[in-house]
């Protein structure tokens, strides 16, 4: 079973070792973004326009209240959690939108890391294959990227993930397919935009 | 030495020892490129199309007569019950070609192929994607020139079922069309 642990479970565990911490920088939101994600497959490839709004991050408490969730009741409690959580924005996929429920910065170098989860699926990469695994259990889609100061950057998503307490980090997500989909040009819109 | 002559015969057409052009058909291989186009996203992958022979008309008469008289269900039994005559590759993945004809058009070839399973559900990924129920097969058509260039079409995993005015309705699953778009007929 293929897990890969995003960057954004440093976040999350960083909050876990440090509910007070302030390293968080001033959030920019609201906020937007545009990315183009690729995955490529035995066969070929797909790409897509993926759309991020974030109207506001999540807060340091309603971030703890999460976090404390997934390790004591594991991915199971930490969805629940999720979906109580407000609806701080959106990511679409062509037309297909979902709610985003927690939205992270941090400070990175000149620019920031910005993480985001929503609390339903986007998409079961790969799922249209014939001898294609249950999807059950992989409730939530996490997207992390880099920007730097001029808002372009880069990143990854897991448009349908489980999200687990373990490994180095204390977090781990499990991506459905077990690839990797590549944010490549992610830019911030400009406000109004 | 041998390789002028093949280089040759591509440069004339493929000529008989007679002087005419040699008809094209099985054993004959085709690659081409998959695409599916919706507003989600784009896809693209590249397969291999590999026709034996083409389906004897006896064949053609069972599963036609099933499709006539059985519908869908009758029909995919026929097919799983016929001999494969061929198979389509994507990636590490190979599907069992069962029907397979060819008709003369004005500008070359019209090759129709049903596959006995599906090949992929094209928008199957998304939550809450209609059921699979029923789409057991997968159909491609290939429209070729007289030089072995051509395009075609293909529904990755589809229902086949009496009616229409050819008699036969083909079903698609997918949300989108998928195109096949630079097919070539390989040279052997």
């Amino acid at each position: 079973m293929p897990v890969r642990t995003l960057t954004a479970a440093l976040i999350v565990a960083a909050v876990v070792a440090a509910p007070g911490a302030q390293s968080m920088t001033r959030p920019g939101a609201p906020e937007s973004f545009r990315a183009n994600g690729q995955i490529l497959g035995a066969a070929g490839g797909a790409a897509s326009a993926i759309h991020i709004q974030i109207d506001k991050y999540t807060s340091d408490a309603d971030h703890a209240a999460l976090a404390d969730a997934l390790k004591q009741g594991g991915n199971e409690a930490f969805v629940a959690a999720l979906r109580k959580a407000p609806k701080i924005g959106s990511l679409k996929v062509g037309n297909r939108s979902v709610a985003i429920h927690w939205a992270r910065a941090q400070a990175q170098g000149g620019g920031r890391r910005i993480a985001v989860a929503t609390a339903e699926p986007v998409f079961f990469a790969g799922a249209g294959a014939v001898d294609a695994k249950p999807t059950a259990g992989y409730d939530v889609a996490v997207a992390e990227f880099t920007v730097d100061s001029t808002g372009l950057g880069k990143g990854s998503m897991a448009p349908a993930a489980k999200v687990k307490a373990g490994g180095p980090t204390g977090v781990e997500i499990e991506d459905y397919s077990g690839k990797k989909i590549e944010l490549v040009t992610v830019s911030r819109n400009l406000p109004g935009k | 030495m041998t390789a002028m002559i093949v280089v040759w015969g591509v440069a004339v057409g493929h000529p008989s020892a007679q002087g005419k052009p040699r008809k094209q058909t099985a054993p004959e291989t085709f690659s081409a490129r998959l695409s599916v186009g919706a507003q989600e996203g784009r896809g693209d992958a590249y397969v291999t199309i590999r026709v034996d022979r083409y389906t004897a008309p006896k064949d053609i008469d069972v599963m036609e007569k099933a499709l006539k008289e059985g519908g869908s269900a009758a029909f995919v039994v026929a097919l799983k019950r016929a001999p494969i005559v061929g198979h389509i590759e994507a990636g590490n993945k190979s599907f069992s070609i069962r029907w397979a004809r060819e008709k003369p058009s004005d500008t070359g070839r019209v090759i129709s192929l049903v596959v006995d399973s599906p090949v992929y559900f094209v928008g199957g990924g998304v939550p809450g994607a209609k059921s699979r129920e029923g789409f057991d097969t997968a159909v491609v058509q290939l429209t070729m020139d007289s030089s072995g260039l051509g395009e075609g079409r293909m529904a990755a995993a589809a229902k086949v079922k009496p009616g229409g005015a050819t008699g036969v309705d083909i079903e698609a699953y997918d949300a989108e069309p998928v195109k096949l778009t630079s097919v070539k007929r390989q040279i052997s």
